[in-house]
């Protein structure tokens, strides 16, 4: 298989993600849009990894993963105290730095 | 073999500072004891280290900090007597604290504290080069603002802190200066002439300096060692700067005791005399360091004499003892070369003993009493037999009584007539007489108040009805050591000369010892120090104890001249209303209205300028949405167009 096809697949991914971050307004879908953008660029690292022949950036992917869990975590710890304050994590709702 | 540990003599403290001040309240005595064991680790390798290099060795270890800067330990003869001085001093001090602090709810600061300031002293004494002195230097003055300030819910603790900070931050200024002029000509004389540094040497080393001496122009030399002494004047309390050390006493006695003694004040001399080959080059300097030292003698002599705090005595009584270092060095240094350091740093030495004696007393007696003012004690003799018997032997060690011809004598006989005769070899061989003058009207002096100062606490009736006690043996047994040390450490003389002497040839550096025609002083000049001592002892006694004259009519408000010494010649007025309120505070409010209210807001407030970025920004702020999926999708275009630019920019 060529490595072009994990790349089409890959863009193909951030892509969505890309248009979900500039389309949904519920905080917890555009996070979700972050982690699909975040996976298609580890689909680019491993799959360059693989057919270069060389293995870092696949210990890159499994960095970037870890470092995905603990953003994951900590936006979703934004997002629940968000919403406890505001009672609501709709992001267009929440724009206090507004002029 | 101690000469490797050298520098746990530094660390053994700085762990104890750390541990007791994390731990403290959870050991027995606030932790008193762990800085008590460091310091008497680090008195252990220092004389260790003193067997070992005896009687012309050194210890020289270095390792490189960045660029041509190092760190590094340098254990001369100098350096050893000083060690083992400081830690030992520093040690008794440490042990009778843990008497007189016995009810201080803070005490795992206070031997924290004490713990890295005795550190910080003994970084200063064992660095080989002169920016890690700097630097342990001020760590020294902040330990001292630290624990001047031990009390700081009392306003006058806490202003006498700030001040001490403050006016030793002058010195400290000067002598910054001073590094970096030294630091610019040693780098021109390695480029511009034939000198080089010697390999594994560095640029700011003790050895360095010297070795570079003879390639500085005179009146650069004569700059650097300028700005020095300044910083000398500022920690060791020299006039102009001397206001802080008086005003110290705010804090507990046992840190007075430690910064006149050990730890603190004698810094300033050190600093001299461990660049003294460099004032040896530059006589003008000498004669700056002769007369400033010469003159803070009498001057601060002459306000101990009407002070009525026990401690404020003894804090100008230190001022004038190391004006008379100072007074050692200048003088002797011109007509006795090396030898200078020697006579100096032997007063150095034996003040150390006698005063921390004083200090430890003056605290035993306040500790006793619960007043520091003279005026209400009195007959104390009875009820504080060991204490008022060790502090006599301190007053006599600190007048110098002995008997010359016989070379009997305390300590301080020893070391200031010592002083005394070098600066009459002076005036002897120059015709300036003036310095030794200085000296002998400040031994007069000397021998008066401290001796006023004995009677009034011990001889006669009690003033007021205090119930006084004689002190735990925790604070005498500390009180007898020292009172050895004062009555017998002066006959040490010759071999400590002897010692002391060698310690610039170590590192190559060769200063004349001037002794061309034997010096034969006559009778008079070598019996006036004592005759003066005695005088003062017999004045203070008809006086004080036998009442032959009404003080209570001389002493008065319309006295001018009373006033004048009261007031310490209005110096701490002068120096906080005059230079700290109208000058510098004025100076700075006036430039504060100059150019902060009329250029500045001139320009600013309702102008053409103020106005236009007023309304641009009206325009502008729009752009800030505060929806979130705005911004990111500006964001992603950004990146869409700077990765389309690349492209085209890359074919």
């Amino acid at each position: 298989m060529s490595l072009y096809i994990y790349l089409l697949v890959a863009a193909i991914i951030f892509t969505i993600g890309a248009y979900g971050i500039m389309t949904q307004k519920s905080g917890i879908k555009i996070l979700m849009c972050i982690e699909l953008m975040l996976n298609a660029s580890n689909i680019n690292l491993v799959a360059f990894s693989s057919f270069g022949g060389n293995a870092t950036g696949q210990v890159f992917a499994l960095f970037s993963i870890a470092i995905a869990a603990a953003e994951a975590g900590i936006g979703f710890a934004i997002l629940v105290a968000l919403f406890r304050v505001n009672g609501t994590i709709n992001l267009d709702k929440i724009n206090i730095l507004r002029w | 073999m101690f000469g490797d540990y050298a520098a746990l003599i530094v660390l053994l403290p700085v762990i104890a500072f750390v541990l007791t001040l994390f731990f403290g309240n959870k050991l027995p005595s606030g932790g008193a004891h762990l800085p008590i064991a460091a310091i008497a680790g680090s008195f252990i390798i220092s004389l260790g280290t003193f067997f070992e290099i005896y009687p012309n060795g050194s210890v020289q270890q270095s390792m490189q900090w960045f660029s041509t800067l190092n760190f590094g330990i340098l254990i001369d003869p100098l350096a050893v007597v000083m060690l083992m001085m400081v830690s030992f001093v520093s040690l008794l001090i440490h042990i009778y604290a843990v008497g007189y602090m016995a009810h201080d709810p803070a005490k795992p600061r206070y031997f924290a504290e004490t713990s890295l300031f005795t550190a910080a002293m003994l970084a200063v004494v064992l660095s080989d080069n002169i920016l890690q002195f700097f630097m342990a230097w001020e760590i020294v003055g902040l330990c001292s603002y630290l624990l001047i300030g031990f009390w700081y819910h009392k306003p006058t603790a806490a202003a006498a802190a700030k001040k001490a900070f403050l006016v030793t931050r002058v010195g400290d200024v000067l002598f910054l200066a001073g590094i970096v002029l030294l630091y610019v000509n040693m780098t021109n004389v390695i480029t511009n002439t034939g000198f080089s540094l010697e390999p594994g040497n560095f640029i700011l080393q003790f050895k360095s300096m010297f070795a570079a001496i003879p390639y500085i122009a005179p009146t650069q030399l004569t700059i650097i060692t300028l700005l020095f002494f300044g910083g000398a004047v500022g920690k060791s309390g020299q006039f102009p700067l001397h206001g802080w050390l008086p005003d110290a006493m705010e804090g507990p006695t046992t840190v007075s005791a430690l910064i006149h003694a050990a730890t603190m004040v004698t810094a300033g001399v050190y600093l001299v005399a461990r660049t003294f080959p460099m004032f040896v080059e530059a006589p003008n300097a000498l004669l700056v360091v002769a007369y400033i030292g010469g003159f803070t003698a009498i001057f601060a002599a002459t306000m101990g004499l009407v002070m009525n705090d026990i401690k404020r005595v003894l804090a100008y009584s230190t001022v004038s003892q190391l004006g008379y270092m100072m007074l050692a060095l200048g003088t002797a240094g011109m007509v006795l070369g090396a030898k200078a350091v020697g006579i100096s740093m032997f007063h150095l030495l034996s003040h150390a003993f006698f005063k921390a004696l004083l200090f430890l007393c003056a605290g035993s007696v306040i500790h006793a009493v619960g007043t520091n003012d003279l005026r209400e004690m009195g007959g104390l003799f009875g009820k504080m037999k060991i204490t008022a018997t060790t502090m006599f032997i301190a007053a006599l060690a600190l007048a110098g009584f002995g008997i010359p011809g016989l070379h009997i004598g305390t300590a301080g006989f020893f070391s200031k007539d010592a002083i005394i005769e070098g600066a009459y070899e002076y005036g002897y061989v120059t015709g300036d007489m003036i310095p030794y003058v200085f000296s002998i009207l400040a031994a007069l002096l000397t021998s008066i108040y401290i001796f006023r100062l004995w009677f009034m606490a011990f001889s006669g009736k009690p003033r007021q009805d205090r119930h006084a006690h004689e002190s735990p043996p925790v604070m005498t047994v500390p009180l007898m050591i020292l009172a050895v040390f004062a009555l017998f450490f002066g006959f040490s003389q010759t071999g400590f000369y002897g010692y002391l002497e060698t310690n610039f040839v170590l590192m190559g550096v060769e200063i004349g010892v001037h002794e061309g025609e034997a010096f034969h002083p006559s009778a008079l000049i070598l019996w006036l120090p004592i005759i003066v001592g005695v005088l003062g002892l017999v004045i203070s006694y008809l006086i004080y104890n036998r009442r032959i004259v009404d003080m209570s009519r001389i002493v008065t408000r319309r006295n001018p001249l009373y006033q004048l010494l009261l007031n310490r010649y209005y110096e701490p007025g002068l120096s906080s209303y005059v230079i700290g309120e109208k000058l510098t505070h004025g100076t700075a409010a006036m430039t504060g209205e100059f150019v902060d209210r009329r250029i500045i807001d001139g320009f600013v407030i309702d102008t053409v300028i103020s106005r236009t970025l007023l309304s641009l920004g009206d325009v502008l702020k729009k752009i800030q949405t505060g929806v979130v999926r705005n911004y990111i999708s500006v964001m992603l275009l950004g990146v869409g167009l700077l990765i389309i630019l690349l492209r085209i920019g890359g074919t």
